[in-house]
C-alpha cells in the first residue's frame, strides 16, 4: 500500500538537507576542528595545532614578561620539544603535570598563543589512581 | 574481627529477607488477583479519538475567543471536529450501558 | 563495615538479575505471579542499594580510611558537607548514587503506575531492571567503592575546586536527571514490547519525564554557575565534553516534550517519539560515559578507567535492542493521522524539534569527532569552541524565533491572515526594541542585536498570550483579573508552566547575549597604590595578605572599586593552597551590582615577590540573568508538573470507561 507523500515528510527532508549543507559548508571552511598532538608529532604538522604534554623542570621565565619557558615531553614517550609561553598561568600548573596549549611550531621551538595553556587535572572528581 | 562477622551476619540477613519478599508472590495466592479483563486496544482508541476531539474542540473554542483562531478558521475547523466527536462517540455507544454523559463542549 | 556493604551489592546484583530475567520471562509468558515476584524484586534492590548507600555514607562521616574509597576523596580536614558530598565525587560512588536512584525511580514509577499500564508494566520491569544490573554489575566487578586497605594516617583530600556549596548539588542533580530518563525509556520500549502503543504510557511518564528534565537543565545551570564562581576564567559555559554530556540529552529531551503533545493532541509522530526517548536515555548513558570514563580530553576528568568499554558496549546493547524493538513495532506504531497544514501548531513542533535534535547531534558530532578521527586517521583533533558557537547561533536563533510564533499559531490549521493579526504586537515590539537598542549604541555587536530584538519578540508574544487568555477567562467567568488569570493558568498549567519555561530560556539569552557580546575585559599588573579602570569602574589595588583557613592558606590581594567618584567598598581575590591536597585553586572576587544588572569579576592572576598583581578585570552585563534564569525555569517546571485534578478525573473517567482500571 503507498501512501501519498505528506507535507511532514518532506519539511523533514529539506530540513536535513539544509542542516547537512550548513554542516558541510562550515567544516570545510571553518575546519572547527585543530589537529591536538604530542610532541613527538610536531614536525609532520605545520599550522595551529594544540599540543599536550607533560611538563618537565625547570621551568623558567616569566608569563607575563618575555614568556614562561619549558620543556614539554610526550604522555606516553621520550620525545620533547621546547616551549614559550605567555599570559595567565593556571593554578595547577607545575613541572610533572599534563597540559595542552595552541600554538605553532617556530624554529623548532613550539610557541603558544596566549592564555591557551590549560592544565588536565588528573580527574574532575579521583585524584590520579596510580 | 567481630565487626567483620556482623558485617557478614547483616549481609546474610539482608539476603534471606530479599529472598522471602521475592518469593512471596509465588507461594501465596497473589494479592492483586486476577482483576478485570486486559483492556480492549480498539476500544481504547476509540476512547483516545474521543477524547482527543473533545480536548480540541475545547481548545478551538477558547482559541477563538481569544482571537488567536480567526473566525473565517474556527468556521471552518469546527465542522470536522464535532464530527470527529460524533463519530468516535457514536462507535463507543453499543458497549456503553450507562447513561451518557452531558457532554460540554464550552469551558 | 565494608562487609555489609559489598554483601549489599551482590544481593543488589542477584535481584536486578532476577528481576530483568524472570520478568522478562513472565511478561513474554503472560505469568503474573512471576511478574508480581519480579516487581518485588526490583523494589527490594533498591532496599539494598538504600543499606550499600548508608554503608559508604557512615564510612564517609566516620572518616574511615580502611576505605579505600574514603581515604582516596577525603581527608581529616575537610568539612563535613564536603566529606559526605564525597559520595558522588568519585567514581565508584557516583556508579553507586546511579543504581540507588534508578531501583528507587524505577520502583516508584512502578509502583505508582500499576493500574494505568497493567499490560505493560510486566515489560518495564525487566527492562529497568535490566539497566540495574548494568551498573550493579560494575560495581560488584569492576568498579567497588567497598575496597578495603590499611588505613592511611590522612586521606588524599578533595579536589579544591570541587569544595564549593554548588558541587554538594550540581552531581546529584545530574544524575537524577540522567537516571530519571530511564523512566520514559523504560516505559516507551515496554509499550512497544507489549504492544500496547496508546497513549497510556505517555500519561504514566509524563510527569517523570518533567522531572529528570528539570533536574538536568537546573543541574546543568548549577554546574555553570559553579564553573563562573570557581574555575574563574570569567564565563559560565565552555562547550567542554562534560558539559555538553549533559546538554544533549536535555536539548532531545526538551525536543521530546514538544513532540508528545503532538501526540497526544493529533496522534502523530508516535515513531518520531519513541525514537526520541531512546535518543535521550542513550545520550544520559553517553553522558555518564564520558564524564566517568575519560576517553575525552576535557578540563575536567581524565582518569583513564577500566569502566569505559563496559559502557560502550551496554550503550551499543541499548542502541541495538531499541533499533530492533521499534523497527519491529513500526507496523502497530504507524499513525493514521497527517500533518494538515504547515501553518499549524504542529508543524511548529516539527521545526522546532528539527532545530533542537540537530543542534544536540552537531554538539555530540564536536564531542565524537576528536575520537573518530583519532581511530580513523591517527591524528587526535580539539573541537574548539568556534564549531559550538556558529551551530548554537545556527540552530539557536531560528528556536527562539519558533518559540514566538509556535504559541500564536493555531493547532490544525492557521490562515496567514490570523497569525499575521497575532504577530503584528510582538513583531512591532521587538522592531521597536531593535530601533532604540541601535540608537543606545547596542549595534556594536550583530549578534547581540539580533538576539535582544528576538528576546523581546518572544516576550511579547508570551504577554500576548497570558493577556488575550486572562480577557478571555474574565469575559467567561466574571471576578477579577487575578482570578481570571490564575483560573487560566490553573485550567491549562503545561501550556502557561510551558511558556514561564519559555520566559526563563529569554532570560538565559538575554544574559549569555550580554556577557558574550557586551562584556569588558582588562588585564594589568598593579603595584601597591596603582589603579585601572575598566568599563567604567577603578580598580586600586591597597595590598595583600595571608590568611590560615580551615584547610587552607587564603593568599589575598586587598581592591578598592569604585565607580564616577563614588566608593563601591573592598573586594578580595587571590588563591588558596589547600594543604592536605597540596594544590592551588584561584578564588576570584565577583561584586554583584543587581540594580545594573552586571558583575565586576576579578581574577588575582600571579603575586608578585615584589608585592605587584597581575589582575584581569572582567565587567559581565546582565550574567545574572542566567541565574535568574533558573529559578523561573524551576518555577514554571513546577507549574507544569502540578497536580491536576480537572485532568486527573477527566484520565480517571476515560481508564474507568475502558475498565482498564480496577475499581478498587
Amino acid at each position: 500500500m503507498r501512501r501519498r507523500r505528506s507535507p511532514a515528510r518532506l519539511v523533514i527532508a529539506l530540513s536535513v538537507a539544509a542542516t547537512l549543507a550548513v554542516f558541510l559548508l562550515y567544516t570545510s571552511f571553518a575546519g572547527g576542528a585543530t589537529p591536538s598532538l604530542r610532541p613527538s608529532q610536531l614536525a609532520d604538522h605545520p599550522g595551529k595545532v594544540s599540543l599536550a604534554g607533560v611538563v618537565l623542570a625547570p621551568v623558567r621565565g616569566d608569563a607575563r614578561g618575555d614568556g614562561l619557558r619549558f620543556r614539554l615531553r610526550d604522555i606516553d614517550g621520550k620525545a620533547t620539544v621546547n616551549v614559550v609561553y605567555r599570559g595567565s598561568v593556571p593554578d595547577l600548573f607545575k613541572a610533572g603535570r599534563n597540559v595542552y596549549m595552541r600554538g605553532e611550531l617556530v624554529n623548532g621551538v613550539f610557541v603558544a598563543e596566549r592564555d591557551s595553556l590549560v592544565t588536565k587535572c588528573p580527574s574532575k572528581y579521583v585524584p590520579k589512581d596510580s | 574481627m567481630t565487626l567483620e562477622l556482623v558485617g557478614l551476619a547483616l549481609g546474610a540477613a539482608l539476603a534471606v529477607v530479599a529472598v522471602v519478599f521475592v518469593a512471596r508472590p509465588l507461594l501465596g495466592e497473589s494479592r492483586r488477583g486476577e482483576g478485570p479483563a486486559p483492556a480492549d486496544d480498539a476500544r481504547i482508541r476509540l476512547l483516545e479519538q474521543r477524547d482527543r476531539a473533545l480536548a480540541a474542540l475545547k481548545e478551538l473554542e477558547f482559541d477563538h475567543r481569544t482571537g488567536k483562531v480567526s473566525d473565517a478558521d474556527y468556521r471552518a475547523l469546527v465542522g470536522p471536529l464535532r464530527r470527529e466527536v460524533a463519530v468516535a462517540l457514536q462507535a463507543l455507544k453499543p458497549r456503553e450501558e450507562r447513561p451518557k454523559r452531558e457532554v460540554d463542549v464550552h469551558a | 563495615m565494608p562487609e555489609l556493604g559489598r554483601a549489599a551489592l551482590v544481593v543488589a546484583l542477584g535481584l536486578t538479575v532476577y528481576a530483568a530475567g524472570a520478568g522478562a520471562w513472565a511478561a513474554w509468558r503472560g505469568r503474573r505471579r512471576l511478574a508480581d515476584s519480579a516487581a518485588n524484586a526490583l523494589f527490594a534492590a533498591f532496599g539494598a542499594a538504600v543499606v550499600a548507600s548508608v554503608v559508604l555514607l557512615a564510612a564517609l562521616a566516620g572518616r574511615d580510611f580502611s576505605f579505600a574509597y574514603v581515604a582516596r576523596s577525603t581527608s581529616r580536614e575537610l568539612p563535613l558537607g564536603y566529606t559526605l558530598a564525597a559520595f558522588w565525587s568519585g567514581q565508584a560512588g557516583s556508579l553507586l548514587l546511579w543504581f540507588l536512584v534508578l531501583t528507587g525511580v524505577g520502583s516508584a514509577a512502578v509502583a505508582l503506575n500499576r493500574k494505568l499500564v497493567r499490560e505493560v508494566l510486566p515489560w518495564t520491569v525487566p527492562i529497568l531492571a535490566g539497566v540495574g544490573t548494568f551498573f550493579a554489575f560494575l560495581l560488584v566487578v569492576v568498579a567497588t567503592p567497598f575496597a578495603t586497605q590499611v588505613p592511611p594516617v590522612d586521606g588524599a583530600g578533595m579536589n579544591p575546586s570541587l569544595q564549593n556549596p554548588y558541587m554538594l548539588a550540581h552531581p546529584p542533580l545530574l544524575y537524577l536527571g540522567y537516571v530519571g530518563l530511564t523512566v520514559p525509556f523504560a516505559f516507551a520500549m515496554a509499550a512497544l514490547a507489549s504492544r500496547r502503543v496508546d497513549e497510556r504510557w505517555i500519561v504514566a511518564t509524563r510527569r517523570w519525564t518533567l522531572g529528570a528534565w528539570t533536574f538536568l537543565g537546573f543541574g546543568i545551570l548549577l554546574g555553570a554557575k559553579w564553573a563562573y564562581e570557581e574555575v574563574g576564567w570569567g564565563g559560565w559555559y565552555a562547550w567542554d565534553p562534560v558539559e555538553n554530556a549533559a546538554l544533549m540529552p536535555w536539548l532531545v529531551a526538551t525536543a521530546f516534550l514538544h513532540s508528545v503533545m503532538v501526540q497526544e493532541k493529533k496522534d502523530m509522530l508516535r515513531v518520531w517519539n519513541v525514537v526520541l526517548v531512546a535518543l535521550a536515555f542513550g545520550l544520559s548513558l553517553f553522558g555518564t560515559f564520558l564524564t566517568r570514563s575519560g576517553v575525552i580530553n576535557s578540563i575536567h576528568s581524565f582518569t583513564q578507567s577500566s569502566i569505559g568499554p563496559w559502557f560502550l558496549g551496554f550503550i551499543a546493547l541499548v542502541a541495538a535492542a531499541s533499533t530492533v524493538l521499534i523497527l519491529r513495532r513500526l507496523p502497530v506504531l504507524r499513525s493514521r493521522t497527517r500533518l494538515e497544514s504547515l501553518v499549524s501548531r504542529e508543524a511548529a513542533f516539527l521545526y522546532n524539534n528539527l532545530f533542537l535534535v540537530a543542534l544536540a547531534l552537531t554538539v555530540l558530532w564536536g564531542v565524537v569527532y576528536p575520537l573518530v578521527s583519532e581511530a580513523v586517521r591517527g591524528v587526535a583533533v580539539t573541537v574548539g569552541a568556534p564549531y559550538y558557537d556558529f551551530f548554537a547561533v545556527v540552530f539557536g536563533l531560528p528556536l527562539v524565533l519558533m518559540m514566538g510564533i509556535g504559541p500564536l499559531v493555531a493547532w490544525r490549521r492557521a490562515s496567514l491572515k490570523a497569525l499575521a493579526v497575532s504577530l503584528a504586537w510582538p513583531g512591532s515590539a521587538a522592531l521597536v526594541a531593535g530601533a532604540a537598542l541601535l540608537l543606545g549604541g547596542a549595534g556594536s555587536s550583530l549578534l547581540g542585536l539580533v538576539g535582544y530584538t528576538f528576546a523581546v519578540f518572544v516576550l511579547g508574544a508570551i504577554v500576548l498570550e497570558f493577556v488575550r487568555g486572562t480577557r478571555a477567562r474574565h469575559a467567561l467567568s466574571g471576578g477579577g483579573w487575578g482570578a481570571a488569570l490564575g483560573s487560566l493558568v490553573a485550567r491549562n498549567r503545561r501550556r502557561y508552566g510551558g511558556y514561564i519555561v519559555h520566559a526563563a530560556i529569554i532570560l538565559l539569552l538575554v544574559g549569555a547575549v550580554g556577557i558574550g557580546a557586551f562584556g569588558t575585559t582588562r588585564e594589568a599588573k598593579l603595584a601597591r597604590g596603582e589603579t585601572m579602570d575598566v568599563g567604567g569602574y577603578t580598580v586600586r589595588y591597597l595590598g595583600s595578605e595571608q590568611i590560615r583557613g580551615a584547610n587552607a592558606v587564603e593568599l589575598r590581594a586587598g581592591l578598592a572599586v569604585s565607580r564616577g567618584g563614588d566608593d563601591l567598598g573592598i573586594v578580595r581575590a587571590g588563591k588558596n593552597r589547600y594543604l592536605a591536597e597540596q594544590e592551588t585553586s584561584n578564588e576570584v572576587a565577583i561584586r554583584s551590582d543587581w540594580l545594573r544588572g552586571e558583575d565586576l569579576f576579578v581574577i588575582a592572576d600571579q603575586f608578585n615577590s615584589d608585592g605587584s598583581v597581575y589582575l584581569k578585570v572582567l565587567v559581565n552585563p546582565l550574567v545574572n540573568l542566567i541565574w535568574l534564569a533558573g529559578l523561573v525555569f524551576v518555577a514554571g517546571a513546577l507549574v507544569t508538573m502540578w497536580p491536576d485534578a480537572r485532568e486527573q478525573r477527566r484520565l480517571a473517567r476515560r481508564f474507568a470507561d475502558e475498565g482498564a482500571l480496577a475499581r478498587a
